[in-house]
């Protein structure tokens, strides 16, 4: 394979890496927000939220 | 730890009141502000050299080509990465309620990042350098980033090791995608064979070392001027506006995407280049993307001021802050646009980019600093700031600064990109002469520099206003409002 030809067949092969990235991508959204959501968690995060007023402590 | 402590509970009572490190926080401050000016400084100078060639001055040391990436060290490495350092340092201690890992590391990290510092200014304007953006230092600083890296890294992970608070706050994370991506990046791009004292050679060689340079290039804007500016956003904006975040699980789903995408963006830079089109096309709906999620934070800022929108009439540091946040929407709204392939054949080359970065820079991280910086004063200096309407005027400069530099880049930029690509009936070029199109660009760049001088002399105000603030004329903050 001269030069050309071949940088035309990796051109060709490299399109799976995006589909295989937006896959990877859309598994790993949908499994964070689904535990971010889950409802047993949401008192933990409102708790979570009012940690920077937790100042307590000296210099 | 207490196996009764909920998971976000401190540790609290008086057998464990923590004694945070402040010293070396004002140490960082001190740097931010002093380096915050020579980096402006620098960038007005070469804003006016654009303009008005003479500025050049005739002197190899002073022309455009070393200053510049004088001035682009100065403000990412030396303003932003002390700024960074800043609010870490202080906003670490207190939501892991406890001191530092070590303050012997600390000092180290401090006095190590200075001296490098001072090395870029010295071997810049002498013309030594390894060519690549963000990272032409030459490989003994590299290394001796490196190092001071890994001094930070254990510093902070050692501290993240024995907090007293079981959950991390969402800052944390962005803080240790910072510390840990930075390190990554930097080495790999910085591989180098050493051939003499000055000199070396990349180990990349011609596609593939573009490739890795605007991977590092685009994760440096990622990992040094948007996350660790995120993390700084999630814990003093619900500082200054005394709520918490809107959303908290957002703000999760905002971290973990914007890690993800931001990886993968790089070859945004890199469109109609020789690079393969698939490598390019993965760029580009990477880049694309990554709209969601920075949006989806931006949101969550704005929001966190619902039902208090009264606030932001009266007190000028939410105004910096809000201002920011609009300026992070704003420009990662524009980013995914160039990232499609055919705009970026209009806006690739041309001032436009210019255009974006400071959008970029001087609306989001600039404006985020100077509230986090204006937030904080009184409270590690424990004095009122000496001039409060001095923080108002210093708001308004910089945002119309900001309009004036971001505007005239648009219009210079969408006028070179037109004018380059015209055709004439004939089919011939219709501006067959390139220095015809840059000579037009003069009034777009007189206005570029009248308005970084504004937003330069916003901050030297700032820099006074601190100045007399803590040399004493600055009204004692009453101790209960010091704890709050
Ligand atoms: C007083 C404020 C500032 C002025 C007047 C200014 C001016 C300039 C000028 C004239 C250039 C060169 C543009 C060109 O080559 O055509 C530049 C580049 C740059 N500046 Fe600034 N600047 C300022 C503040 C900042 C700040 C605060 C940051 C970052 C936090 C920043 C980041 C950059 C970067 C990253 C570049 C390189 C852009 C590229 O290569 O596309 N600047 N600046
Ligand atoms: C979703 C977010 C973003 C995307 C997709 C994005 C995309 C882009 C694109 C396509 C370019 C132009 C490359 C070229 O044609 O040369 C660019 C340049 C640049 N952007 Fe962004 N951008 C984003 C956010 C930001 C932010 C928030 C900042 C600053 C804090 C920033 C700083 C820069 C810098 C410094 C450059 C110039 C790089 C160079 O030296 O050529 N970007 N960005």
């Amino acid at each position: 394979m001269n030069t050309v030809t071949r940088a035309a067949a990796e051109t060709i092969q490299g399109g799976w890496v995006l589909g295989v990235m937006t896959g990877l991508f859309l598994v790993f959204f949908v499994a964070w927000t689904v535990w971010a959501y889950s409802p047993k968690r949401k008192a933990q995060f409102e708790d979570a939220a009012r940690l920077p007023f937790a100042d307590g402590g000296i210099e | 730890m207490d196996p009764d402590r909920t998971a976000t509970q401190p540790a609290t009572g008086a057998a464990v009141t923590p004694v945070y490190d402040d010293a070396v926080v004002k140490m960082f401050f001190t740097a931010t502000v002093v380096w915050a000016l020579v980096g402006m400084l620098v960038g007005v100078i070469i804003a006016l050299q654009l303009a008005w060639w003479p500025a050049n001055l005739g002197l190899p040391w002073t022309t455009f080509g070393r200053l510049r990436p004088l001035h682009t060290n100065a403000v990412i490495f030396a303003f932003a990465g002390n700024v960074c350092f800043t609010g870490i340092y202080h906003s670490t201690q207190r939501l892991l309620k406890t001191r530092m890992f070590n303050d012997t590391l600390s000092r180290i990290h401090f006095w190590g990042w200075q001296g490098i510092i001072v090395a870029a200014a010295v071997t810049l304007p002498l013309g030594l350098t390894q060519a690549k953006e963000y990272a032409e230092l030459i490989w003994p600083i590299d290394v001796a980033i490196t190092v001071i890296w890994v001094v930070f890294a254990i510093n902070f992970f050692g501290t993240l090791a024995r907090r007293r608070v079981k959950h991390m706050y969402v800052a944390i994370w962005f803080y240790m995608s910072f510390v840990l991506t930075i390190a990554v990046l930097h080495i790999f791009n910085s591989l180098a064979i050493p051939a003499t004292l000055v000199r070396s050679y990349p180990v990349y060689a011609g596609m593939t070392d573009a490739l890795v340079q605007w991977w590092y290039g685009h994760n440096a804007v990622g990992f040094f001027l948007t996350t660790p500016f995120l993390g700084l956003m999630y814990y003093y904006l619900p500082r200054a506006a005394e709520r918490p975040v809107y959303s908290y699980r957002l703000s999760i789903i905002h971290f973990w995407a914007l890690v993800f995408l931001y990886i993968w963006a790089g070859p945004h830079h890199l469109l109609y280049s020789a690079l393969p089109e698939w490598a390019q096309t993965l760029g580009m709906v990477f880049s694309i993307m990554l709209l969601a999620p920075s949006w989806g934070g931006m949101l969550n800022g704005l929001l966190t001021l619902k039902g208090a929108w009264n606030k932001l009439r009266s007190d000028p540091i939410l105004k910096f802050m809000v201002v920011a946040v609009s300026f992070y929407g704003m420009s990662t709204f524009e980013g995914p646009m160039m990232s499609i392939r055919a705009v970026s054949g209009l806006a690739h080359y041309t001032n436009w980019v210019i255009g974006h970065v400071h959008s970029g820079a001087l609306g989001w991280v600039g404006m985020i600093s100077f509230g986090m910086l204006y937030w904080m004063v009184p409270r590690i200096f424990g004095r009122e700031v000496r001039h409060p309407t001095w923080v108002s005027h210093h708001f308004w400069l910089a945002t119309i600064g900001i309009v004036l530099y971001t505007v005239a880049m648009w219009a210079a930029g969408l006028m070179e990109g037109l004018q380059w690509r015209a055709i004439n009936d004939a089919g011939q070029l219709a501006n067959p002469i390139f220095l015809d199109i840059t000579a037009r660009l003069e009034p777009f760049l007189w206005l570029r520099l009248i308005g970084g001088t504004m937003y330069l002399v916003g901050a030297i105000m700032m820099a006074i206003n601190f100045w007399q603030t803590i040399r004493g004329s600055g009204r004692p903050v009453e101790a209960a409002a010091r704890a709050a």
